[in-house]
């Protein structure tokens, strides 16, 4: 049988908490939502002053990464390179902002961050993704 | 013919009684003086706090060995934390929040809709958004109310244990 690996509580904490470290350094509020390789809910946080749109945005761009194991920013950049037909793909918010979650080659989930720039709402959910080396 | 007539007589009285009894005042007709749950909304609950909640009930939950969901949202019934434990069900993401969501924008604990239709109450479930299951309970704040938190994956009882030990950590 083959085995996967798979994000635990713990691991939502110690990503949450270095996402939030690297939003916190630049000023910024924004919220995190990291979720599972089957596009579910693991663990969000919305820090002081990011909106409730914030918060939904979040968790579409993480389930974006994770559902279709790639950033969501490749969804973005098909667009723009004129694909349009791609904003009619199910399930897909096709804005920057939504990385998956790589561990030994295997997508176990996304992080999806929300709240400034999509570059850096990127560059948050990437310090997050980081601690787990 | 006789007999039958007085068997259709017979049940035409039966069925006017039943009416009749029907159009006795329905305990809903009562207009109290004073409006229930009449709790101000306060100023949405900080990620700081929201996160001590979840801290609590996870706590909670973790010591009786039960994997549980665990919202927060802010008085508007947003997301503002959330906590997925090792094991939880899936199907309870969107229970855990609704529930939340629920006990915010209605100002009480969704046990009070569970216990409404248990009661017979079935009309509570044409109003819009509701959870009819404990497990949602308001965070109030100097008796406003911040933001509510939600917990689902066991039975409504458990649920209902972990949710008050997450809001009783953070009111005030």
């Amino acid at each position: 049988m083959k085995t996967r690996p798979m994000l635990t509580l713990d691991d939502c904490r110690r990503i949450s908490a270095a996402a939030e470290a690297e939003a916190k350094r630049n000023n910024w509020n924004v919220c995190i939502a990291i979720l599972d390789d089957g596009g579910h809910l693991l663990h969000l946080v919305r820090m002081d002053g990011a909106s409730p749109a914030n918060a939904r945005i979040a968790v579409e761009k993480g389930r974006t990464a994770a559902e279709s194991r790639r950033s969501s920013l490749v969804w973005e950049e098909r667009i723009k390179a004129g694909r349009n037909s791609m904003l009619g793909m199910p399930g897909i918010t096709p804005v920057q902002g939504g990385l998956p979650v790589i561990v030994e080659g295997i997508c176990v989930g996304g992080v999806g961050v929300s709240g400034v720039q999509s570059h850096e709402d990127e560059q948050i959910a990437a310090a997050g993704i980081k601690v787990l080396g | 013919m006789k007999a039958q007539l007085r068997v259709a007589v017979a049940c035409v009285s039966a069925c006017l009684a039943l009416a009749a009894g029907a159009q006795q005042p329905s305990p809903l007709d009562a207009v109290p003086e004073k409006m229930p749950n009449d709790i101000p909304y306060g100023t949405p609950i900080s990620l700081e706090r929201a996160q001590a909640a979840i801290a609590a009930a996870v706590g909670e939950s973790k010591k009786r060995d039960w994997k549980l969901n665990v919202a927060v949202v802010d008085s508007g019934g947003r997301l503002v934390a959330f906590a997925r434990m090792d094991g939880a069900q899936l199907g309870s993401i969107a229970i855990s929040e609704h529930k939340a969501r629920a006990a915010a924008m209605y100002r009480r604990e969704t046990k009070a809709f569970e216990t409404g239709v248990q009661a017979g109450n079935h009309y509570l479930l044409t109003l819009d958004d509701v959870i009819a299951s404990r497990g949602g309970i308001p965070i109030l704040d100097g008796g406003r109310l911040i933001g509510a938190i939600g917990c689902s994956g066991a039975t409504g009882s458990q649920d209902e244990v972990v949710c008050r030990a997450g809001a009783d950590a953070v009111k005030r």
